[in-house]
């Protein structure tokens, strides 16, 4: 009765073997629980029984595990290759899957075209080709890698690597002066075109047609125009201090938000009051009107959108700064320890 | 509590990680008389080296494909036993490794 339970073991620790060595390992392994059987009965003085059999097997491990010490050491993608592949998943799904989905999210939400075009299960089904594109890609980037891991890239990246040809740090709250200065061109460029072009006034001429803006319009113009002197500010004080402080940081934060927040609304606010042309019929001037107002209308989900992904990078930022200046050994001073021959 | 049990956990999985690193010496040094796997058990265990079935004769088989041990099924008590003993490549190794063995041994009676 007891022989039976080991039996049981031994043909599920089988069906896992490797076919050429099967028989061999399990008589081995047959043998030894035999013995450690026959040395606790000769303890007992009596035949075991099933229960008291199990410990014996319990000891030993499960099959599946015994088994899968005989194999050979197997892995899809090795350890070499491993974090690149990581890398690259993650960037997969931030940068493209995530994106999309989140696109499908807020047009699902905002859109009431969308939703009437995909009623009901429509609405999942519209979702396919997302779900097409997670599964191939990463099918295709898993496949990918692994006949990388199995190929001689593999032993050029172990053994044909450089250390000049590694990459620089990498220092995240590093302000580059050109982007600083190329963000203070763009905001004093854009102030002085946007005088000049009266953008301030309601009415203007466009196309041999009368153009006026809604009531709100000059509050958003010189909504616009303080943004672009705190931007100035801002740029500024990067390029005293090119490193991202808490200030500069917070204040960018700031900024971002009122400048998405201020597009959001320009858009949602049907900017175009009236159209007016000698060859312009009421009727079409209103049908242009609702056209222009509708399309800005609609925009205002991807301004959301895009604002919403500006804010978190800029709360990222925050945080790396928040990061940096609590670590025991603070960016700026690592570099400095570093310059000095003491790290 | 909790703590305790963290550190008796990283004690027991280093701990097993050294002896896991020493167990092939162990093993040669067992096979410098012929055993087979369950006698081979005993002497480890006897010694202070137990080592549990699912680690050993995956450990002999490797041991052996790297033409270290040499094996073979012989009859003992009316029963089939595999012999496992060292080959002339195991020798060599087995003292090479002796010496190894006994260096670090003594380089770490020199740190602590």
């Amino acid at each position: 009765m007891g022989m039976a339970l080991v039996d049981r073991y031994l043909n599920a620790v089988k069906f896992w073997l490797p076919r050429d060595q099967k028989n061999d390992i399990i008589a081995e392994l047959a043998e030894d629980l035999r013995a450690q059987i026959e040395e606790k009965e000769s303890e007992l003085g009596h035949q075991l029984s099933d229960a008291e059999i199990e410990p014996i097997l319990k000891k030993c491990g499960s099959p599946m595990l015994v088994a899968e010490r005989y194999l050979p050491q197997r892995a899809l993608i090795g350890p070499v290759l491993f974090p690149i592949y990581r890398v690259v998943i993650r960037s997969l799904i931030l940068y493209f899957l995530l994106p999309w989905f989140l696109i499908w999210l807020g047009t699902t939400i905002f859109s009431p075209d969308f939703r009437i075009d995909h009623p009901g299960v429509a609405l999942l089904v519209s979702l396919e080709p997302w779900w097409l594109a997670c599964i191939h890609s990463l099918f295709f980037c898993t496949l990918a890698f692994a006949l990388l891991d199995r190929s001689q890239a593999r032993a050029q990246i172990v053994n044909g690597w450089n250390p000049r040809a590694l990459p620089a740090e990498h220092d995240g709250n590093k302000i580059s002066r050109g982007s600083t200065v190329f963000e203070l061109t763009i905001s004093i460029a854009s102030l002085v075109l946007w005088f000049e072009l009266g953008a301030f006034h309601r009415v203007f001429h466009l196309l041999g047609m009368t153009v006026t803006l809604s009531a709100a319009w000059p509050y958003y113009f010189w909504a616009l125009m303080v943004l672009s002197i705190a931007i100035m500010g801002v740029a500024c004080l990067n390029l005293t201090i090119p490193r991202w402080t808490r200030l500069s940081a917070s204040l960018r934060l700031g900024l971002d938000c009122y400048l998405w927040v201020l597009a959001y609304w320009l858009c949602r606010n049907w900017p175009v009051q009236s159209l007016t042309g000698a060859d312009l019929s009421p009727a079409v001037a209103a049908g242009k009107i609702a056209a222009i107002n509708q399309i800005l209308s609609s925009w205002a989900i991807w301004v959301a959108l895009i604002g919403a992904i500006v804010l978190a990078f800029d709360v990222r930022r925050i945080l790396r700064v928040e990061r940096e200046a609590s670590a025991p050994l603070s960016g700026s001073a690592r570099h400095v320890t570093s310059a000095n021959g003491i790290l | 509590m909790s703590q305790g049990n963290g550190a008796d956990e990283r004690f027991e999985n280093l701990r097993q990680e050294l002896r896991r690193g020493s167990l092939p010496l162990a093993v040669l040094a067992a096979l410098r008389t012929e055993h087979y796997g369950y006698t081979l058990r005993k002497t480890l265990a006897d010694r202070g080296m137990a080592i549990d079935e699912g680690t050993l004769y995956p450990l002999l088989r490797r041991l052996e494909a790297q033409g270290l041990l040499v094996s073979e099924w012989r009859e003992e008590d009316k029963r089939n036993k595999r012999f496992y003993s060292l080959s002339p490549d195991g020798k060599s190794i087995l003292k090479q490794l002796s010496v190894e063995w006994k260096s670090i041994h003594a380089s770490l009676e020199e740190i602590f």
